[in-house]
């Protein structure tokens, strides 16, 4: 490390810290400061950025007393995490290992524990990382996102949450609150995998989430999401339709990966070329629907994370 | 700005700067040395502190986000001057080296066998994935945390 910054007591990369009181004087304070005034919560990207000069906000507000941010509600299909919710409070909780296995999934191989005990939710999804962990296995699960701005609140879907590499399309002033997602309790699967250089403290260099809904032997309803292969995650539509009446054999599933590959749109850089990410989608999709299909048709260990390469046991045999 | 934390058991006040970090006001403020300033960027696992019971690197953690509560740094896993179980396992398994890794890799196993009380060594590795030993090859890290799990649940 250079000398950028010092051991002294006042961080000198750091700009000034405004602590609001309520989500209103949050809102008030960056409409006001549009274009220099940052949030932040966990900090595990923005303090980063900041250090590193990839932002140079004049103020940091601090969402972390803004209890409204943290609740979490379950009403019928469902659920409901605040904000603030952070990655490591997913990781654990048994009943989203049930219903939303895909995003405790992914939860569990972002950065390391301590990134995971503070990094939340919401920083996750407004960081806009191409390659985030998160946005892939909500967008599978029909993530709505709910935002607070100067304009009042409003809802629209995860995916058109997102506008390009560290961009969002949120309004100066504007707060991601809460994201909404559907939780099926039966006959439903998802899974996350991905694949990494090294299996910790990276980002994925092709996320790959699935969802299905099973009814007898037939998928009746189906999503895959794909992060790190395009300017933004995605969700691939035809690649889903693909299995939806199907009996989701290797060829269906098989089908759907070649289709979700054709629909990505990967650049080549440090994590792996384009047409090497290309074809790990053409893998990763067939193996993350089988677990999904194993899960929604209960032939899978409850609360039992699938390998992250969604290679099983007996695939070795 | 006042800053009001519990640390290792005692209670501080202090003024500082809003946007100090934890790490600063523990090293610089209280001086706190033993939690130390690696990459500054969450990537080492140097600068790595309980609050509560839940482990966060201190270098992105601002002061003031955690006013009110109770932080525990390396120094406060000893116990009337013997070492706790972690720190103990550490030097009896030659689990250090160059030793600037070592607090942030005790203070993330403590957090570990806190949560997990006999973990297994994939469990220990993942636990401690986040914090870089350019020495040891990990191997006896991993051991003392295994000798440590044993100690604190009597099966040694």
């Amino acid at each position: 490390m250079s000398g950028r910054w010092s051991a002294a007591t006042r961080d000198p990369a750091l700009p000034d810290l405004f602590v609001p009181e309520s989500l209103d004087d949050a809102i008030g304070f960056l409409a006001d400061h549009a274009g220099s005034a940052t949030p932040i919560a966990g900090g595990t990207d923005v303090m980063i950025d900041t250090r590193l000069g990839r932002v140079s906000p004049e103020w940091l507000v601090d969402l972390t007393r803004l209890g409204s941010l943290v609740d979490r509600q379950i009403d019928g299909e469902v659920l409901r995490l605040g904000a603030l919710t952070t990655i490591r409070t997913v990781e654990l909780d048994p009943q989203l290992a049930r219903r939303a296995a895909a995003l405790v999934e992914a939860a569990r191989v972002l950065g390391s524990v301590q990134i995971r005990t503070m990094a939340t939710i919401g920083g996750n999804l407004c960081h806009a990382t191409p390659s985030a962990e998160m946005p892939p296995a909500l967008l599978v699960h029909d993530a709505v996102v709910q935002t607070a701005g100067p304009g009042g609140e409003r809802s629209l879907p995860l995916s058109e949450l997102f506008a390009g590499p560290g961009r969002t399309t949120l309004e100066p002033g504007e707060l991601l609150t809460a994201v909404s997602l559907r939780v099926p309790a039966v006959a439903a699967g998802s899974c996350y995998l991905r694949q990494t250089v090294r299996w910790s403290m990276d980002l994925a260099g092709v996320g790959v989430a699935a969802a299905v809904e099973v009814a007898g032997t037939t998928v009746t309803r189906a999503r895959i999401g794909l992060g790190a292969v395009a300017p933004v995650p995605l969700l691939v539509g035809e690649a889903a339709e693909a299995v939806v009446g199907t009996t989701l054999s290797a060829e269906d599933a098989a089908r759907a990966g070649a289709c979700a590959a054709a629909a990505c749109s990967p650049i080549t850089d440090a994590r792996g070329t384009a047409e090497y990410r290309r074809q790990v989608v053409a893998v990763l999709v067939p193996r993350a629907l089988r677990v999904s299909w194993l899960r929604a048709t209960g032939s899978w260990p409850a609360g039992v994370p699938a390998p992250i390469n969604g290679v099983l046991s007996r695939d070795a045999a | 700005m006042r800053v009001e934390l519990v640390v290792n058991g005692d209670p501080y006040r202090r003024e500082a700067e809003p946007d100090v970090t934890l790490l600063s006001f523990l090293r610089d403020v209280l001086g706190l040395t033993g939690t130390k300033w690696g990459c500054m960027t969450g990537d080492c696992g140097a600068c790595t502190v309980l609050v509560g019971k839940e482990p966060v690197v201190s270098c992105l953690q601002l002061a003031q986000q955690v006013q009110g509560r109770e932080v525990t740094t390396v120094e406060g896993l000893e116990r009337d001057g013997e070492l706790g179980d972690v720190q103990a396992a550490f030097v009896s398994n030659g689990a250090a080296q160059c030793g600037f890794c070592t607090p942030g890799m005790i203070v993330a196993a403590q957090a570990l066998l806190q949560r997990n009380p006999s973990p297994t060594e994939a469990e220990i590795r993942e636990a401690l994935s986040g914090n870089l030993c350019r020495c040891t090859g990990y191997n006896k890290i991993v051991d003392a945390v295994l000798e440590a799990a044993q100690a604190l649940t009597g099966t040694a």
